[in-house]
């Protein structure tokens, strides 16, 4: 990816709430939203989420039959419309970009116990019309009238990441004026029984770069950034909230679910996506690490950081999302590059609020432990790891950097 | 069950079933399922709500909807169903 593209609106849902004031507040004021699991039963070794305590309300007809997951990517994408003035006329010829894993399984699920149970004799077809992922895009496409490009991405839990590097790319070759990113996924027993089954989930919320962590704990929610050119943002009066400055996107063809013991894959993504948007890393002023909490995931990222940033790491903050919202697999890339546009146009650092005891080794380094800190932040850095080694760098700006 | 009985579940079975946002009160036994009459009263489901109201009506009222055309007959209206449904045999 080459050149700046501009970001004129964010949207969100996540556990700490339904638009991104609410996310604002909870990044401030260092709010975890990892609490019991209540969505459906599992016997296991967890069970505990960064759950969305309430479906939120959308005005848009035919809601009544939407998945959680579908619900979610509507409701976050049209504020992130309203917030870029993105009129009916600009919304018809948007470009729609979907990250997401796992659509309606919730409900297929559902739909599947109660067939199971004899509660219905046969299976509701309302259901389950949310289990392709392809249903993420023609309900938000329908409920906000648009006819532009349309794709949907599928990387593990750097899907949402993808799906902004995606979308930055056709607007950046003309395939449309305005491209809207969205990620999307919901808890569902298929998810939270396999992370278990991989021992990754940790019983207490988890502790990102502690040196007491146990693994990850799952969220869900939709993370929604609109794209356009600068030029094109200028001309219609938009508001320029961020620059996505570059990005880049690498494997690791390593192992199933592990990242490369080198992070090799992690390392290449940060360098190419460093000099894609033409920043030294000396210029970083913040990282939004990806931060799972599994053992294996920050002793490999906190490496690669070092290796990239070097003796200067120490002074650069370095937090996961993951303490706040959990780890909301294909809406997470989406989700932390929303609250990195908020830490840039906000001022605020946010925090790794579940952090008590840093490993030892990493006592130089500052993840923002506890809550949000205020400071001026210029240019940001936010990594996505997907499982099957699918790594994503964004490199995001305040406007004033460039402009 | 008598007619006016049959009315009222059909009309509970509309709103869980499909999950509509009106009140029973709301639903004019004469009014269209699907759609709008042309004095705009009706429904307004659609067609998958035709699918899975089929569902759910043979489910609950244990009689069967074979076809489009008896279809298209039981689902004109919440009286029509009820009558439909008062006058099938059971399945």
């Amino acid at each position: 990816m080459a050149g700046a593209v501009a970001i004129t609106g964010v949207g969100q849902v996540t556990a700490l709430g339904g638009d991104v004031t609410a996310l604002t507040a909870g990044l401030a004021e260092g709010r975890c939203g990892i609490g019991p699991l209540t969505l459906f039963a599992h016997r296991g070794r967890a069970a505990i989420a960064a759950q969305v305590p309430e479906l939120p309300p959308t005005a848009v007809s035919g809601a009544r039959r939407l998945s959680r997951s579908d619900r979610f990517a509507l409701v976050a994408t049209a504020e992130a419309c309203r917030m870029a003035g993105l009129d009916a006329a600009l919304r018809a010829d948007a470009a729609l970009v979907v990250g997401a894993t796992t659509g309606g399984m919730f409900e297929t699920e559902e739909a599947y116990r109660r067939w199971r149970a004899g509660e219905h004799r046969r299976v509701r077809l309302s259901l389950f019309l949310g289990m392709p992922l392809s249903t993420v895009g023609a309900a938000v496409g329908q409920g906000l009238g648009m006819f532009g490009p349309r794709a949907t991405v599928s990387t593990a839990c750097s899907s949402g990441a993808l799906a902004i590097t995606t979308a930055a790319g056709m607007v950046q070759r003309g395939e449309a004026p305005v491209a809207i990113a969205l990620g999307v996924d919901t808890l569902c027993r298929l998810t939270y029984a396999g992370f278990d089954a991989l021992q990754a989930l940790d019983a207490e919320a988890c502790r990102p770069f502690d040196a007491t962590r146990r693994g990850l704990s799952l969220g869900e929610g939709a993370g929604v950034v609109i794209l356009e050119r600068v030029d094109h943002a200028h001309a219609r009066g938009a508001r320029i909230r961020a620059l996505l400055l570059g990005s880049a996107v690498t494997a690791d063809a390593h192992h199933v679910t592990a990242p490369h013991p080198q992070g090799s894959g992690a390392l290449a993504a940060m360098r190419s996506a460093l000099a894609a948007a033409g920043v030294a890393p000396e210029a970083v002023d913040y990282v939004n690490a990806h931060g799972s909490g599994t053992r294996h995931n920050d002793d490999v990222e906190v490496a690669a950081l070092r290796e990239v940033f070097g003796a200067r790491l120490p002074r650069l903050p370095v937090s996961s999302t993951k303490s706040q919202v959990g780890h909301c697999l294909a809406a997470a890339g989406a989700v932390e590059a929303v609250a990195t546009v908020v830490a840039l146009t906000d001022g605020i650092l946010p925090p790794t609020v579940t952090l008590r005891t840093p490993e030892p080794t990493w006592a130089d380094l500052d993840f923002v432990p506890s809550a949000g800190r205020r400071a001026p932040l210029g240019i940001a850095v936010s990594s996505s790891y997907g499982f099957g080694g699918h790594n994503v760098t964004l490199v995001l700006a305040r406007p004033e950097v460039r402009t | 069950m008598d007619r006016s009985d049959v009315r009222a579940e059909v009309k509970k079975l509309l709103i869980k079933g499909l999950r509509l946002t009106v009140s029973a009160q709301e639903i004019v036994d004469e009014a269209p399922i699907f759609g709008q009459s042309s004095e705009g009263t009706g429904l307004g489901l659609d067609s998958i709500d035709a699918l899975e109201l089929v569902v759910l009506v043979e489910e609950r009222f244990n009689v069967t909807i074979g076809d489009e055309d008896t279809g298209k007959r039981a689902f004109a209206s919440v009286a029509a169903l009820a009558d439909f449904i008062s006058e099938a045999p059971a399945a």
